[in-house]
């Protein structure tokens, strides 16, 4: 079955570049240069993955991924230029699943699309349980960590945060997020405990934790579990 | 006597004046009486003529005038027969008398106006001095605090007060809270104001407002512009020196902070020239580091269009990551130049957080890694270092700027250090977090180490083209996290940009779940 992309994005050079490109690689692609648009091709026939682009003419992005995320599950993908931190994650929280930066390479957008859609529907995401990356396995079901065949000691609550990321795989999890699901609604604010635990985890679990393999920094946004 | 403190002394001198006028007389009557058996009557006057003239001498006309009257009726009560009464029996002892109280009078007169001149005399001396005095310290004053305070200082001196001085603002209004203090009662208020719109003195003897306690006084003419008021107490129809002398102060003060103003407004018109300045050198640089890239890529992309057949492969590659190469260029001098614009104007759109400086290096090195397949750079970080509270995406573009320009400009290794000036791990206020990039590139010369933090003062040896903005971004965005980035040389050739951060207090993580 062909997957099918929508990109929303206003410029039509970019428009017509990510068409070329996502065509090129088998993708059935639909475009739309603005929120309007793009609300009626997604009530008309909803697609596999939404790239939405930050700053359309019409109005704020937000909007749409909250309706989007009130009927169906597609992931969402956000472009944005650097410097637009607040906007990026204010969409994340509302439901998009990762971001990329402008001015991003082809070959960045592709391998995001596939995390997303490793991750999309409720059904798959659940069944994500075990990572394995180079000699690092985490088994959630097991409740292991190993590296290189060695079992590491993590404290509860330093595996609750590497299980939510785990459950993320590949994509960016935001420092609210991270806090909700770790330590609950009323901590979203405290990010001081997500760098402690972080620089906790990271000594665990990476070789290096000056320049992890692992746990990526998201500078500004999150962080995210590289998955490949 | 229009003098305050005379004027405040008032009660106590006159009481003092009786009591002098009363042991005058008794001594007088003494002296006589001592001298009694042996002297005539007419000696015996000319001791009570001699109290009178010292009265007259040293105490007020009304003072001494009493004291004549005195003098003649003791003489005649103890010593004109028939004494012991008030009778004069003799008409030529009562010329006499009558002659001597008229003596009395006029020399009491005459002194008392000799002795009011030369104490007014002295009191001009004193405030030509005091003006003389102001405007040379005035001479050497730098803001208008200094007038203000110099100015109350010598208007508290001169009047007996309370006075008050104020100063307008730049709109020439006593509205600003901060410029007049709350001290100074609405009426007080009221009468400033009014003075500075009419432009002209208001008071008792000014013919405005006669009825007023106080003489209001203001800071300028309407000529040039109003730069203040001042109200003077106590202030007396008739005393036209005060008043002259309060309006000689004024006039003073005035002139002190027009002086001030128009140095200001040079100041500044010289500060929108170097704007001017800056500008332009700016849009030079910014459109010669636009327009050479965009050549670049301009000229790669048609020759790929019109002669893609006939270009072997491996020119075909070069042709593409010359586009690709300049085009990143391109994005990272926009990014530079618009967060240097950003953090010149004033609204600076910070956004701190609590960061691990440990986990933008890590950012920081997996982009920057792209750029250095070799691995030249060599980082270190300090374990267990303090959190600060930073804006992490400006923190990441300083240390990828600084990171950039080592790979650009030198060839060896490049060591990245991350570490506290103290212990490591410490979280005691003033305390410093020093982020280091040393290259062993041909190093900055002594006299350029400061300009290359200058927007576009390139180093002059690079034949590369544009840090252009970097390093002034870079130190832009230490400055506004309140530290400092530096450069040093480094021994055995290189350089060293150290960027320093205060650490904070921490937050508190004890109750950490």
């Amino acid at each position: 079955m062909t997957l099918r992309v929508l990109v929303v994005e206003d410029d039509r050079e970019i428009r017509a570049l990510m068409q070329s490109s996502l065509a090129v690689e088998g993708f059935d692609v639909q475009t739309a240069a603005s929120l309007s648009e793009a609300g009626a091709l997604l009530r008309h026939d909803p697609p596999d993955v939404i790239v939405l682009d930050l700053g359309l003419p019409d109005g704020d992005g937000a909007q749409l991924v909250r309706e989007v995320r009130r009927q169906q599950s597609v992931p969402i993908i956000v472009v944005s230029a650097r410097h637009q931190e607040a906007q990026k994650i204010a969409l994340l929280d509302a439901g998009a699943d990762d971001y990329l930066t402008k001015p991003f390479s082809v070959g960045e957008l592709l391998a995001r699309i596939r995390v997303a859609l490793r991750h999309r529907g409720t059904a798959l995401a659940a069944a994500v349980t075990v990572h394995e990356l180079d000699d690092l396995r985490i088994d959630l079901a097991a409740h292991v960590v190993q590296r290189a065949g060695e079992t590491l000691h993590l404290t509860p609550t330093e595996f609750k945060l590497l299980a939510r990321l785990v459950r993320s795989a590949g994509r960016v999890v935001t420092h609210r997020q991270l806090l909700a699901d770790v330590w609950g609604p009323e901590f979203t604010e405290h990010t001081h405990y997500l760098r402690l635990y972080m620089a906790q985890l990271r000594a665990k679990i990476e070789r290096d934790p000056a320049e992890p393999r692992h746990l990526l920094t998201e500078t500004g946004v999150g962080y995210r579990l590289a998955d490949a | 006597m229009m003098n305050a403190p005379t004027l405040r002394d008032g009660g106590v001198a006159s009481a003092r004046g009786w009591v002098t006028v009363a042991l005058l007389l008794v001594a007088a009557t003494l002296v006589s009486m001592v001298l009694d058996q042996h002297v005539a009557l007419m000696s015996q006057a000319m001791v009570y003529v001699l109290a009178v003239v010292i009265a007259s001498y040293r105490l007020r006309w009304i003072e001494s005038a009493v004291c004549a009257v005195g003098a003649v009726t003791a003489l005649n009560f103890f010593f004109v027969p028939p004494r012991w009464t008030f009778v004069v029996e003799n008409r030529e002892l009562f010329i006499g008398l009558a002659t001597m109280l008229v003596v009395a009078l006029v020399i009491s007169h005459l002194a008392t106006r000799l002795r009011r001149e030369s104490e007014t005399a002295r009191l001009s001396e004193r405030r030509a001095r005091q003006l003389q005095g102001l405007s040379t310290d005035l001479a050497s004053v730098a803001s208008p605090a200094e007038v203000l305070s110099l100015g109350q200082q010598a208007l508290d001196a001169a009047f007996a007060g309370p006075c008050t001085l104020v100063l307008a603002n730049d709109r020439h209004e006593l509205t600003d809270a901060a410029a007049v203090p709350a001290s100074v009662p609405a009426s007080v208020l009221d009468g400033l104001r009014c003075c500075m719109n009419e432009a002209a003195v208001l008071g008792p003897g000014t013919g405005r407002w006669p009825g007023l306690n106080a003489w209001y006084l203001p800071l300028g003419d309407k000529a040039r512009t109003i730069v203040g008021a001042a109200c003077v107490r106590p202030a007396l129809s008739g005393d036209t020196e005060g008043r002259e002398h309060a309006q000689a102060l004024c006039a003073l003060l005035a002139q002190s902070l027009w002086r001030l103003r128009l140095s200001a407004s040079v100041v500044a018109a010289q500060g929108e020239m170097q704007r001017h300045q800056l500008q332009s050198t700016f849009l030079a640089a910014v459109s010669h580091d636009l327009r050479t890239p965009l050549a670049a890529i301009v000229g790669a992309a048609s020759s790929l269009r019109t002669q893609r057949d006939r270009l072997p492969l491996p020119d075909q590659d070069r042709l593409l990551d010359s586009i690709v190469n300049e085009a990143s260029y391109l994005t990272e001098v926009t990014e530079n130049t618009l967060q240097f614009v950003r953090l010149s104007s004033s609204e600076q759109a910070l956004r701190r957080d609590w960061e691990s400086i440990e986990e933008i290096v890590g950012a920081v090195l997996a982009r920057v890694r792209q750029r250095d397949p070799q691995r030249r750079i060599k980082s270190r970080v300090a374990g267990g270092l303090p959190l600060v509270r930073a804006d992490p995406v400006l923190l990441a573009q300083m240390l990828g700027n600084l990171l950039d320009n080592a790979l650009k400009y030198s060839d060896g290794a490049i060591d990245l250090t991350v570490g506290g000036t103290g212990v490591a791990g410490v979280s005691a206020n003033g305390q410093e977090l020093e982020i280091a990039v040393k290259d062993r590139g041909p190093g900055v010369p002594e006299a350029d180490q400061d300009a290359i933090f200058e927007p576009y003062a390139r180093g002059e040896q690079s034949g590369h083209r544009g840090a252009g903005l970097g390093l002034a971004v870079c130190r832009a965005i230490v400055a506004a996290h309140g530290g400092r980035l530096t450069l040093r040389r480094r021994s055995g050739g290189g350089s060293c940009f150290t960027a320093s951060l205060p650490i904070e207090a921490q937050p508190t993580a004890k109750d950490l779940p």
